[in-house]
């Protein structure tokens, strides 16, 4: 079966922003995380996705089909949750619920009740006075309303309290039940997200930086305290990152797959200390700008 | 209703010590261990357990495997995963070559810490 998704090449500009050339394939039955700093290119690469705004190279594919040639069966394969979506011209939550249902012919009309009930949202309340979280609530309800075959959530824990948000991360799990579908999620919320997640694409400036599984990811990178005997600069290393520098001591990210402590000692460093890390931790380190 | 997994093989917690996959090969130990999963009895599915323990499907992917590997669960392609028949008597004879490597490591702390022989017996005597 063809991945959930897959970029070859993509590239988009947009102002002083460039997006790529980015390659990602997404596997099906599985949570993808796609996480990075603002104005990385997260929302954008999911907006390309759903066939807002069109790359200016490269090929994209959603669940086999092509974008744009076949944009219309994409759209009903794919649901979208994104903190701008504005239904506020339906006025009520029911309306544009109902809307909604008679666009999209895979509609569950049960699983939207419940998700209402879930969610303590009501078709009768105005949607102008939702709170911002209650906004969220009512896309996600949109969302999980459908059987979808790839569902797009763009930064879609923002402004949920915990309960809801637990309430989401088990209705992506239960999404994922069936090996067919699989969920692409953005956020911030990185520790959540490292319990959640199957695999982690970190971008920034536009460039995947890493597509990785999660637990190889938390097992490839760790922290080491070292002190450079020499007191030079740090030689160019694969796999070494200095994170910081104070002297003749330097903390350094080390990715195990290519670095070696071996090769450590060689260039004179003495390893102090490891530590692992969890994904908030390589995250920053990978897009910290280097100490040298 | 509580989900079946869930106070079974939680809680799951970031809080706890190791990581999240160990923690569930621990859970699943100690429910053999105690005889509250039997030979031959099924365990949750990957998929469900994810739901349940609300932890991504590679995390108990990798707990499940581990557990194949010590010998303790096994799989059929379709039809789920089991208890070995000898998974409990595997958790057991687990423990014993820990207990008998932390006590090698002691006897190996006690040396370097310049204790005899006699000293070592006689504390082992009175953890007795």
């Amino acid at each position: 079966m063809a991945d959930a998704l897959a970029l070859k090449g993509v590239t988009r500009r947009l102002g002083n922003f460039a997006l790529g050339p980015l390659n990602l394939e997404v596997p099906r039955g599985s949570v993808t995380a796609l996480i990075g700093p603002n104005g990385a290119g997260k929302t954008t690469t999911l907006d390309l996705a759903l066939g807002l705004g069109a790359p200016d190279g490269g090929t994209i594919e959603v669940v086999g089909l092509a974008m744009p040639a076949d944009e219309v069966a994409i759209k009903r394969k794919v649901a979208y949750v994104n903190p701008d979506l504005n239904y506020q011209p339906w006025g009520r939550v029911g309306r544009a619920l109902n809307f909604l249902r008679k666009f999209y012919p895979d509609w569950d009309d049960a699983a939207c009740e419940r998700l209402l009930a879930d969610f303590g949202l009501e078709r009768g309340q105005k949607i102008a006075a939702l709170s911002f979280g209650a906004r969220i609530k009512l896309s996600l309800v949109a969302a999980f309303s459908r059987d979808a075959e790839l569902l797009l959530l763009d930064e879609p824990t923002t402004g949920l309290d915990v309960n809801a948000k637990l309430r989401l991360f088990g209705l992506i799990l239960d999404f994922v039940k069936r090996e067919d579908r699989a969920v692409v999620i953005s956020s911030h919320q990185l520790a959540d997200l490292e319990r959640v997640a199957d695999q982690v694409a970190i971008i920034d400036k536009g460039r995947l930086v890493i597509f990785e599984r999660m637990d190889r990811l938390v097992a490839r990178f760790i922290q080491m305290d070292a002190r450079l005997a020499t007191g030079g600069a740090l030689p160019k290393l694969d796999g070494v990152k200095a994170l910081a520098r104070d002297g003749e001591r330097l903390r350094l990210l080390l990715d195990l797959d290519s670095a070696s402590r071996e090769q450590l000692a060689a260039h004179g460093l003495e390893p102090l200390s490891e530590t692992p890390l969890t994904l908030e931790e390589i995250f920053l380190a990978l897009v910290a700008p280097e100490a040298r | 209703m509580t989900p079946r997994g869930l106070l079974r093989f939680g809680p799951i917690s970031p809080a706890a010590a190791g990581p999240l996959y160990e923690q569930i090969v621990n859970a699943v130990k100690r429910e053999i261990a105690a005889g509250r999963l039997s030979p031959g009895e099924a365990l949750p599915s990957v998929r469900a357990l994810a739901t349940e323990l609300l932890v991504s499907l590679i995390t108990i992917k990798r707990a499940y495997e581990e557990l194949e590997r010590a010998g303790i669960i096994y799989s059929r392609q379709g039809l789920g995963t089991f208890v070995a028949d000898n998974g409990a008597e595997e958790i057991r004879r687990a423990r014993r070559e820990q207990a008998r490597r932390a006590m090698a490591q002691a006897v190996r702390d006690g040396r370097a810490a310049g204790l005899s022989d006699k000293d070592l017996i006689d504390w082992l005597w009175k953890e007795l």
